[in-house]
């Protein structure tokens, strides 16, 4: 009798496990990321990085048992179109989206903070938003511009910059662009160093005088390189043929990548130190698991798996999964997107099986931390040739709290 | 001083590559007195073409570039049967938003085929600067610069001597006569757009090398205007000369003014000349004045 | 609209020169008004955000056709005219307070100076040098903001707008963005069909038809261009200013090269020298890229593949088509959609008699 009463009590549990399946209601993230546009080089490899992220995810059984649902728009770093993406992800549930673009980032900011929606702008963005008391509803998730910048003075002056170095800020001039300047101006008044800006139009087409200018009148010792899209190769291309050393160049995070070194030619790009906020390369776990996802779905693997672009849309990923896990865990279902802002900001320790340095994000920082790490250009891959380190924060937070107190 | 120097030698050095996107565009309105607006583009496929062969299918040089300037020769017949028969006689509005529709889908087709990354064009030009006393130059706008200047001297023998180069200023000079004095009007038209696809072609290697080819290299295609104004939309010489002046003084406008007003003198100077030019002889220095009559 | 002319008597010049002389006519332009007014009823925020875009665009579009196609002048300048009204309604908006139907007037205003400018040139060339001259115009207006700190508000060249408001209603919905955009939008429009009957619209279509013959008769042409010029770049700055009221941001990167193209192609494609043209063109454009993604993905979801794969096709499709369309409504239709609306309306007026 009482094994017939213990079989049927099973026998039940089983039932309501195979009735009631784990894909509860799916929860609806959104991004922009642009595969045509400026910004192509690194779109064409940043988006399949989240959508890989996504599917794998939800293959292991999604957010807390809830599948993701993950919409890509595409607004080509137009501000309209991107107004209009926004919209739409907005009419079709998203709790939280990831902004693409600084422009459009500046453009959408007033809309976050009144639909209370929080977007994620990872690597680029306006800085002043690491401050989420400010702006609550914008996450610069591992490393702004801001951070980039400080990391790069604070790896020049470890490799000798003293009194009277020359820097050559390389940046393009458009807002984007011109982030990088604050921190850049005011480490370069505490060190002393000798600091010019140099501007290249958007795209990037050429930048012969720029470049002339630096090598040959200003004789820069070294130059920080703020460029994106395709003109990173060129600046590449333009400084060899000048004869300035790659080495002394860095880069910020999007002019770090494979596509930038192949399109200027890896053999022109020797020595090219780049920033990156994601680790470079095949063999980290998630990675791993991804590859063999493709394998298992009899799918070829991509050659751009485990590239600069690839890595940082798979960080993208994990870290709007992330929010949305610890909003169901802390805050309960519904998903809401205050729910998310304040997962968000309950992140704690957060590295994804090595890809980042520990991430803690908190109300005061929105960035996590601002981690970067240096790779450099060797054979036909980047290597490290840093651990991750960050530089300069009190110039950083004090330049946050400045420009904050403006509003 | 050296300062100045450097600026001047790479700006005529570029000026000189300005000039051979400028022939192609000045054969084209001298012959059929059509606003090629797509110049640009049509220099952003010959790179892709060129691009795609020597880095994505790894043929050597000595195949590809043969094959580029057949491809180039080819689309430009395709261009002006295609396209421009159709519309001649049309309104100058018209011709130039047709030029420029087709400047769209040469993009959207380019970065169809060939995708969206940023390709490479690999010429066998090392890449360390030349040192010439106290001025750097680099061998590949050296190269750039004497490929165009060889072009142009070949162009200028062809119109000057050969029968085909005649017949191109005949009908350039007056079409009405020139088909009563028995020359094929179309095949001029249809040979001088496949001498700008030519020309294309060469500016799509070289300035691919320089700048590489995605589809964003067909906005040196907009540098030919302040070129063609100062020279003279149909004046050769004038291109030539225009390309000159025009790539030294944006060169040395932005050494000199970029650090006082925060960049981008580079772009907006050769339209300031432009706009000057256009004031004082719209015609510019070769150009004929043209008499309207109602 | 559907509408039989017989029946109706006029006993003066003006009820028969009147914009609307049937009354079935006039019935249907109110019957419009009324239906776009309670729009925001029947469509949800994201439709909506979708016709304040035709809507912004359709201003615009009327002003570059009353230059390019009322009075033959080229221009590939409008992105910066609009530039100019955009940050011209940002700084007062930002800095001084002013409401926004004051700053968009004075976003006009601006932008009709300034256009008036670089319209100059137009006393000494014509066609081709003109378009280029505009061209330049557009770079070495982008390039002042771009560095003019006092316009463009500092290193971002980016002036944040306070919410508008309305003596105290704050528009922050796009359904409160519709009533602000809309009265503009009907002025537009209205301004623009009554500018063609008067004498200036004349000489607007006389200097594009034949200006010498024009001048020869006594029209001041250079006067005339130069009013064009104005008059266009004011729309521009209306629609600008509008643009900064709707993003609540005043940014030069919305008005580049690629956007004054897309507005030529607006009036090219719904037909040069009409103002119902410019309107269907603007409303065209905007769609295309948003019906195309449907479309493509919709076809794609069909075929197995998923968006990844197809995305760099879309993008790039979309190029190719908005330039084949270009090239096709030149080659085929040069009046544009306009054309094909008066056959429809044609076709019905006629039913069933149409032979």
């Amino acid at each position: 009798m009482r094994f017939k009463l213990w079989l049927m009590g099973v026998a039940a549990v089983a039932a309501a496990a195979i009735v009631n399946p784990a894909w509860a209601q799916a929860i609806k993230i959104g991004g922009q990321c642009d595969r045509t546009g400026p910004t192509r080089l690194i779109g064409v490899e940043l988006c399949p990085g989240i959508a890989d992220y996504i599917r794998l995810v939800n293959k292991k059984g999604g957010v807390s048992g809830h599948k993701l649902e993950y919409t890509e728009v595409e607004a080509g770093y137009a501000v309209d179109r991107s107004v209009e993406a926004y919209e739409r992800l907005k009419r079709d549930g998203a709790v939280t989206t990831l902004d693409y673009g600084t422009p459009i980032v500046y453009a959408l900011t007033p809309r976050h903070m009144s639909d209370k929606i929080p977007a994620i702008t990872p690597g680029f963005g306006r800085a002043d938003s690491i401050d989420g008391r400010v702006w609550p509803y914008i996450f610069p998730m591992a490393a702004s511009y801001w951070s980039q910048a400080g990391a790069a003075m604070q790896y020049i002056k470890d490799k000798g910059g003293r009194k009277g170095t020359k820097i050559a800020y390389l940046y393009f001039d458009n807002p984007a662009g011109r982030e990088g300047i604050p921190v850049v101006e005011a480490v370069a008044e505490k060190e002393g160093y000798q600091l010019r800006h140099f501007a290249v139009p958007s795209p990037g087409l050429e930048m012969g005088p720029q470049v002339i200018d630096i090598t040959r009148r200003f004789k820069a010792d070294w130059v920080v390189a703020h460029l994106f899209g395709r003109a990173p190769s060129v600046s590449i291309k333009e400084l060899r043929k000048s004869g300035f050393p790659l080495d002394r160049v860095v880069s910020f995070v999007w002019g770090a990548g494979e596509a930038d070194a192949k399109a200027a030619g890896w053999a022109d790009a020797q020595g090219y130190l780049g920033m990156q906020f994601a680790s470079v390369g095949r063999n980290l776990p998630v990675i791993q698991e991804i590859i063999k996802m493709h394998q298992d779905e009899g799918k070829a693997v991509p050659e751009y798996v485990g590239g600069v672009y690839y890595n940082r849309g798979v960080l993208i990923a994990a870290i709007l999964a992330e929010g949305v896990r610890l909003a169901i865990q802390n805050h309960g279902l519904p998903v809401t997107g205050e729910k998310v802002r304040r997962g968000y900001e309950a992140i704690k320790n957060f590295d994804l099986q090595g890809f980042l340095p520990p991430m803690t994000v908190t109300p005061e920082d929105h960035e996590g931390g601002g981690w970067v790490k240096i790779y450099q250009v060797k054979g036909t891959e980047w290597v490290p040739v840093t651990e991750w380190f960050r530089g300069y924060r009190e110039e950083v937070m004090g330049l946050v709290d400045r420009a904050n107190k403006k509003h | 001083m050296a300062f100045f120097a450097d600026l001047l030698v790479n700006g005529l050095m570029i000026g000189a590559m300005y000039a051979l996107i400028a022939l192609g565009f000045v054969l084209i309105y001298k012959a059929t007195s059509v606003i090629n607006f797509a110049q640009g583009d049509l220099v952003m496929f010959g790179g892709y073409i060129a691009a795609a062969m020597v880095s994505l299918y790894g043929l050597p040089l000595a195949v590809a570039v043969p094959v580029l300037l057949a491809c180039m020769v080819l689309l430009g017949f395709a261009l002006e049967r295609g396209i421009l028969r159709p519309l001649v006689g049309h309104s100058v509005v018209s011709v130039i938003m047709v030029t420029i529709g087709l400047a769209q889908i040469l993009q959207g087709s380019a970065a169809m085929i060939w995708g969206a990354a940023t390709l490479n064009m690999p010429l066998p030009i090392p890449s360390q600067p030349l040192v010439l006393g106290e001025i750097f130059v680099s061998y590949t706008n050296i190269a750039a610069a004497a490929i165009a200047a060889a072009f142009l001297v070949a162009f200028a023998y062809f119109f000057r001597l050969s029968r085909m180069g005649i017949a191109m200023r005949a009908v350039a000079n007056d079409q009405q006569a020139a088909m009563a004095a028995g020359i094929n009007v179309r095949l001029v038209f249809a040979i001088s757009w496949a001498i700008a696809g030519l020309t294309a072609g060469i500016g799509g290697v070289m300035w691919g090398n320089m700048l590489g080819v995605d589809t964003n290299l067909a906005l040196v295609g907009l540098k030919v205007f302040p070129v063609v104004i100062l020279g003279g939309l149909d004046s050769i010489a004038g291109a030539v000369l225009g390309g000159l002046i025009v790539g030294a003084v944006e060169s040395v406008a932005a050494g000199y003014i970029d650090p006082y007003v925060g960049g981008g003198t580079k772009d907006f100077v050769p339209y300031v000349l432009m706009i000057l030019v256009l004031m004082v002889r719209p015609h510019g220095i070769f150009g004929r004045e043209t008499i309207e009559r109602v | 609209m559907i509408g039989r002319e017989s029946g109706v008597y006029k006993t003066s010049y003006e009820a028969d020169m009147a914009l609307y002389p049937l009354p079935i006519a006039r019935y249907a332009a109110l019957a419009s008004l009324a239906c776009l007014a309670l729009l925001p009823l029947a469509l949800d925020s994201h439709a909506m955000a979708l016709v304040n875009l035709m809507a912004l665009a359709a201003i615009g579009a009327i002003g570059l056709n009353i230059l390019v196609g009322y009075t033959g002048q080229v221009s590939l300048g409008h992105g910066a005219f609009m530039m100019v009204g955009s940050y011209t309604a940002a700084i007062l908006s930002a800095r001084y307070d002013v409401p926004f139907w004051l700053g968009i007037p004075a976003g006009g205003a601006m932008a009709a100076a300034v256009g008036a400018f670089f319209g100059i040139p137009s006393l000494r060339i014509k066609g081709l040098y003109l378009a280029i001259a505009t061209l330049a115009a557009q770079f070495i207006i982008e390039w002042i903001i771009n560095h003019w700190t006092w316009i463009g508000g500092g290193a971002q060249s980016t002036i944040y707008v306070p919410t508008p408001s309305f003596f105290g209603w704050q528009i922050d919905s796009e359904s409160a963005r519709w009533y602000m955009i809309l009265p503009f939008a009907v002025l537009a429009y209205v301004a623009a069909l009554n500018l063609v009957r008067t004498r200036i619209g004349r000489a607007f279509i006389a200097v594009r038809d034949r200006d010498i013959a024009a001048e020869i008769i006594g029209v001041n042409i250079f006067r005339y261009k130069l009013l064009a010029f104005a008059i266009s770049s004011f729309y521009a700055g209306v629609a600008g200013a509008l643009w900064t009221y709707y993003l609540k941001i005043a940014n030069y990167e919305h008005f580049t090269l690629l956007t004054s193209i897309q507005y030529l192609a607006m009036i090219i494609i719904g037909g040069l020298g009409s103002v119902l043209g410019s309107v269907l063109g603007a409303v065209f454009i905007t769609l295309l890229p948003i019906v195309l993604v449907y479309v493509v993905e919709g076809a794609a979801r069909l075929a197995g593949y998923e968006y990844a794969s197809v995305a760099n096709f879309l993008a790039n499709l979309r190029l190719i088509i908005f330039g084949g369309l270009i090239i096709l409504s030149l080659a085929i239709e040069p009046e544009g959609l306009y054309r094909l609306w008066g056959n429809v309306k044609r076709y019905f007026r006629q039913w069933p008699f149409s032979y």
